[in-house]
């Protein structure tokens, strides 16, 4: 975007409102993480303490079970389990989200029909319609076909506030890209598959990962659709920690459980941040 | 976008497609590759009708009473809806949802408005701040409503920073953010969540308009508040209006802030269908559907005055 480092002007390039705003907005989302940890380290931590008065590492040695993170990584915690699973319904959610969308965005992106505009926001209704609208309707249904609390259940359901994002994303690449490449190498005599494989593939590659990637987000942090049709048999990060916090309280092994399901989104936005900041979501 | 509406590029669609060399069955090529766009669309169309609309369907029957699965079979009745518009009880849940929804998204747009425009502008740390901000969007729901425990409870941090500075000496007299109809705790999650979604939604359109208007502008002798309203806002109104839509359906139909945040009864929508779904007499769930129906009819109704008000809007602005 900015041709080198040396042209970047320093903070003090923007208002003083705007350095507040920024500062405070910063404070505000990263702030509450520090009590979130103290409390997962926390043994007692009486009120009006600013921090603990008995740590977790100074009673371990001395509990007869597992306390905080000693229980977070035991068995009983679950979190391995959710983990997994958390994990898995991901990968095999993008896969089919990937699968359905990417024949679908190209004929979106490049060919005129009737009804386009129509079928543009049909796919864009999953977002506008209230998730717990479609949860609760779609329960119905999938205990009717006896797909609810299972994996297949859960992984078709996942597929629905995702196709919108990863429909836009790759309709955008598409269109960035055009069809003469392509038209080149029919010319040439390259047949269907070759052209993809051989040309259109390489081209809208970084726009196929950056819709993966965020996919791949949207489900790993799904909670009202996975709780409603995994009926509680199929348990993710967000789920599970739902199940320790819904009485409203939050003990250290609950605090444990918020960061570890907080660790997929850290990792992608340490390392995908270039590909999650030029996604378009502005249509 | 519009750069593909061009009639240039629309002309170059309707040019013969270049042959295959040897295509002796291609009778009509072009019928041929309207098949095949038709193949190609037809997975997404499917899962969309088949679940998305199936669920509306069968939601809707449901809740005129339709439900031979349980032995019910009164369709068409509106006994449910005259049943549940009636009460009180639905006018003041549905009144707490749209007061969450409202509110949550009128404050992350006031907050996301200026938060992106002052980090279009490239400082040197504009890359690392971007980064913090977008934290909220990469983890669950779940996350920040354990934040606002352990920040806004009446034993969180806020309420123990309160009496280390001698404002309070007692947990109780901490005021009342979590668990009350006030629902400032709701709909700080909600904001906490929304706004780096707002706020990238907004950077992406102004990434795509760039600086050239703004700096005509001031060329040309306006001052920062004529081209924040005459120049900036206007370009960043389509993605307003996505953003603040997307986000207001989002938080009419969620479920789990206020479920643990809120005050209890009564509940926002989707909880009360929720607690009908779980009542074991299960005729209630016919209930919760007239409830589930209610709810999308309501997010339905505000999406058509949204979107007819917004292209009044365009149209007086010429775009249309």
């Amino acid at each position: 975007m900015i041709g080198s480092s040396s042209s970047l002007r320093d903070i003090k390039s923007i208002s003083p409102w705007q350095r507040l705003l920024v500062l405070a907005m910063a404070t505000f989302t990263i702030a509450p993480f520090a009590p979130l940890i103290i409390q997962s380290l926390a043994f007692r931590w009486a009120w009006p303490n600013i921090l603990p008065t008995v740590w977790w590492h100074e009673q371990r040695e001395r509990s007869p079970f597992p306390l905080a993170w000693d229980y977070v990584f035991s068995p009983s915690s679950r979190v391995a389990e959710a983990t997994i699973n958390t994990l898995g319904i991901g990968i095999a959610v993008t896969l089919l989200c990937l699968l359905i969308c990417l024949p679908a965005a190209r004929v979106l992106a490049q060919r005129n029909f009737r009804g386009k505009n129509q079928l543009e926001f049909l796919i864009a209704l999953p977002l506008l319609i209230p998730e717990a609208a479609i949860g609760i309707a779609l329960l119905m249904i999938f205990i009717a076909l006896g797909f609810a609390g299972t994996y297949a259940g859960v992984i078709v359901v996942h597929l629905i506030p995702t196709i919108p994002y990863m429909v836009r994303m790759l309709t955008a690449v598409y269109q960035g890209h055009g069809t003469d490449a392509e038209d080149h190498a029919r010319v040439l005599g390259a047949n269907r598959r070759q052209i993809f494989f051989r040309v259109t593939l390489p081209m809208i590659l970084p726009g196929v990962i950056a819709g993966c990637l965020f996919t791949f987000l949207v489900s790993t942090n799904l909670f009202l659709l996975t709780f409603f049709i995994g009926q509680g048999q199929i348990i993710t990060l967000p789920t599970l920690l739902f199940a320790k916090i819904s009485g409203g309280a939050l003990d250290a092994t609950g605090a444990g459980i918020a960061l570890i399901a907080s660790v997929p989104g850290i990792i992608l936005l340490i390392f995908t941040d270039r590909f999650i900041r030029s996604y378009p979501l502005a249509e | 976008m519009a750069a593909f509406c061009h009639p240039l590029f629309m002309k170059r669609k309707l040019m013969p497609k270049a042959l295959p060399v040897n295509s002796k069955t291609a009778a009509s090529p072009a019928l041929m590759q309207n098949l095949r766009d038709v193949a190609e669309v037809m997975p997404l169309l499917v899962i969309l009708l088949g679940l998305f609309g199936g669920a509306i369907v069968l939601g809707i029957l449901q809740s005129f009473g339709y439900a031979p699965w349980f032995g019910i079979n009164e369709f068409p009745t509106t006994r449910y809806f005259e049943r549940l518009w009636l009460s009180v009880d639905f006018w003041a849940s549905l009144g707490l949802t749209l007061y969450y929804g409202f509110a949550a998204t009128l404050i992350g747009l006031v907050i996301s408005i200026p938060l992106s425009i002052a980090l279009s502008k490239k400082f040197r740390a504009s890359r690392v701040f971007g980064a913090l901000i977008r934290l909220p969007l990469m983890v669950p729901y779940t996350v920040g409503i354990a934040l606002a425990l352990v920040m806004l409870g009446n034993g969180g941090l806020l309420s123990r920073i309160s009496a280390s500075l001698g404002l309070i000496d007692d947990p109780a007299q901490f005021v009342q953010i979590l668990k009350t109809h006030g629902g400032c705790g709701i709909i700080a999650v909600y904001v906490w969540k929304q706004v780096p979604f707002m706020t990238l939604t907004l950077s992406a359109v102004l990434a795509r308009k760039g600086e050239d208007t703004v700096e005509a502008a001031m060329v040309l002798g306006a001052n920062s508040r004529q081209i924040f309203w005459r120049v900036t806002l206007p370009q960043i109104m389509p993605g307003i209006v996505s953003a603040s839509l997307i986000c207001f359906a989002f938080n009419i139909g969620a479920f789990e802030a206020p479920l643990i945040l809120g005050g209890g009864y009564p509940d926002t929508l989707p909880v009360l269908a929720w607690r009908y779904f779980q009542d074991a007499n299960y005729a209630f769930q016919l209930q919760g559907m007239a409830v589930v129906v209610s709810l999308a009819l309501v997010s339905g109704i505000f999406l058509a005055v949204y979107l007819l008000g917004y292209r009044r809007y365009e149209r007086a602005r010429g775009r249309v």
